[in-house]
């Protein structure tokens, strides 16, 4: 197993981001997303489960079936979004950072680290429809093409973050 | 150039799609290298022990404003031919609040719990579990929170639309407080040292 | 901080402060409305006949009307477009562009969406393609023109010739309103000076078909 390497400098990183999320724009008039798959992803299965009928007359839903059909792969967000895991994956796997594990704080087991991730990301799926997207979706994206509720979304979620860290520094610290 | 290639016609719909997966893998390889596919890192920032993630996402964000407006300055890019997000202020500020809760709670956010599943973080994987638990619960929600959701549409506006001023000032303003903001970064990871 | 930190760091000041320098100026709705009230958002057919005759290379004209009245006949050197094609499509920047539909309606719409969308020169015919045809394939000269009126007619005459047109000089006073050759574009309506057709369509069929029926 290899020896895991240092992180690549966050602000070529951040660079390097750009480019990617500037080509998208060039290339495809829109930006990056992640959220936007989970939801498309979410409307397929139920579409599978309860009918193409009950999904596409759902409010919720019904934006993300293309002509009454479910086909995520038919959407620009879930195909890019099967990249980013390949792209991670072979990032961590040519840096040996592969591994299998649970990151937690040191003042909390695997367990409760595991409830609280299930707990946190329920709470960013609601946030995230709501806003129509997350950090990729609208503060990159949006934020890059100064969109006003991108700005708003993005003050919101730094402020709501810090305001509430004394609360869960029992999870990091 | 005429960009963006696939709303010119210089490239197909089917040619667009074919390049998202291309597009997300580079996306997915430098979240990975900056290390936001660890959950600690990301916690770090909102306890001011590790800024990578306001580094990234600022840089990035930096990057891609300033290459887009001078390629829309150029002629090589035709900014209102690329899709600019509907602005709804209440559900965004209240859907920020709740997501910045959950980042909190999780360390991960939707794109960076599939970087830190793949590289084989239970954690990412319960992420991933939990949000999309979140998509369906907002979905049997709809029905109540609706009429919020669709409140306070102003449309596709920027900052600068609103305050009344060009773009090329919103875009020096940005880049001054990004600019800022990394410096106090720097001023802040000493202090910790 | 390492120099490249610092390399990053600088470029991206100049390139952000130099945003706020940049010339284009954003849209600003009074200056279209001052735009419009002033009529700098026309052209007018002769202005237009005269640059397409030089040739101008970054002028493009655009014709909104429907793809068969374009297929019959359109001002030469005009590409089709009706509006929700217009609104995507891209155009250089420096593009000079001129826009005609069947009246003003659609061109004028045109012009609102361009220069929404931040094009700079835009200009529309004010009456269309009956301008055209009334101004410059077929320029009228009443029997009792005045000097001022031959002097028009003449330079009309080039371009009218220029084009395949045929310059009308006998017509009756009536026919040719107050102001057709000294007043801006559109302020007096041929249309409506006219004895024949009651409609500006109807107009442009009739005279479509007359120069159609002439052959080439």
């Amino acid at each position: 197993m290899k020896r895991p390497q240092p992180y690549l400098d966050p602000y070529l990183a951040g660079v390097g981001i750009g480019l990617v999320l500037l080509s998208a724009y060039v290339v495809a008039g829109r930006g990056l997303g992640a959220s936007g798959a989970f939801a498309s992803v979410v409307a397929a299965s139920t579409a599978a489960v309860r009918g193409t009928e009950v999904a596409a007359s759902s409010p919720a839903t019904a934006p993300y079936l293309v002509d009454g059909i479910a086909s995520p792969l038919g959407d620009w967000l879930v195909l890019e979004l099967i990249g980013v895991i390949a792209g991670g994956f072979l990032s961590a796997w040519f840096a040996g950072r592969t591994r299998r594990g649970i990151e937690h704080g040191p003042s909390i087991g695997a367990r409760q680290r595991l409830y609280a991730a299930v707990a946190g990301g329920i709470v960013m799926g609601f946030g995230a429809k709501l806003a129509r997207g997350c950090t990729s979706g609208q503060a990159l994206t949006g934020g890059a093409l100064l969109s006003a509720g991108s700005w708003i979304f993005i003050a919101a979620c730094f402020a709501s973050g810090y305001a509430l860290a004394p609360l869960a520094r029992r999870l990091w610290r | 150039m005429n960009a963006p290639f696939g709303e010119t016609g210089a490239l197909g719909p089917s040619a667009v799609l074919w390049l998202a997966p291309i597009i997300g893998f580079a996306f997915g390889w430098f979240l990975e290298r900056g290390g936001l596919g660890n959950a600690r890192k990301l916690a770090g920032q909102f306890y001011l022990t590790d800024l990578t993630v306001f580094k990234v996402m600022f840089s990035a964000l930096l990057t891609a404003m300033l290459g887009a407006y001078w390629l829309d300055q150029f002629g090589l890019l035709d900014l209102q031919l690329v899709y600019l997000p509907e602005t709804f202020v209440a559900p965004q500020a209240v859907g920020g609040v709740l997501f910045g809760a959950g980042f909190l709670v999780s360390g991960l956010c939707p794109g960076t719990s599939c970087v830190a599943a793949a590289s084989g973080r239970l954690d990412g994987l319960a992420v991933v579990g939990g949000m999309l638990a979140g998509v369906f619960a907002f979905n049997l929600a709809f029905g109540w929170i609706e009429a919020f959701y669709d409140s306070t549409a102003l449309g596709a506006v920027t900052l600068t639309d609103l305050a009344g001023v060009p773009r090329g000032v919103g875009v020096a303003v940005v880049t001054v407080l990004a600019l800022g903001g990394f410096a106090l970064a720097a001023r802040i990871e000493r202090r910790v040292k | 901080m390492t120099t490249v930190h610092q390399t990053l760091a600088i470029c991206a000041a100049v390139l952000g402060l130099a945003a706020a320098a940049a010339d284009r100026p954003d849209v600003d709705v009074a200056v279209l409305a001052a735009e419009m009230v002033s009529e700098r958002d026309h052209i007018t057919a002769p202005e237009l006949a005269e640059r397409i005759m030089r040739q101008d290379a970054s002028l493009h004209v655009i014709d909104l009307r429907p793809r068969a009245d374009y297929d019959v006949l359109h001002i030469p050197t005009a590409t089709h477009a009706p509006l929700e094609t217009l609104a995507r499509q891209p155009f250089p920047r420096g593009a000079s562009l001129v826009l005609y539909s069947e009246g003003s309606t659609h061109s004028a719409q045109g012009w609102v969406l361009l220069r929404l969308r931040g094009q700079r020169d835009v200009r529309f015919l004010r009456e269309g393609m009956y301008e055209w045809l009334s101004r410059v394939m077929e320029p009228r000269l009443a029997t009792d023109a005045t000097d001022l009126e031959r002097q028009e007619f003449a330079r009309a005459e080039v371009q009218s010739r220029f084009f395949g047109g045929q310059p009308r000089s006998n017509m009756p006073r009536a026919e040719v309103p107050v102001g057709y050759w000294s007043a801006p574009s559109g302020s007096t309506s041929p249309a409506t000076a006219s004895a024949g057709p009651t409609t500006t369509a109807d107009a442009i069929r009739a005279t479509v078909g007359a120069i159609r029926r002439r052959g080439c």
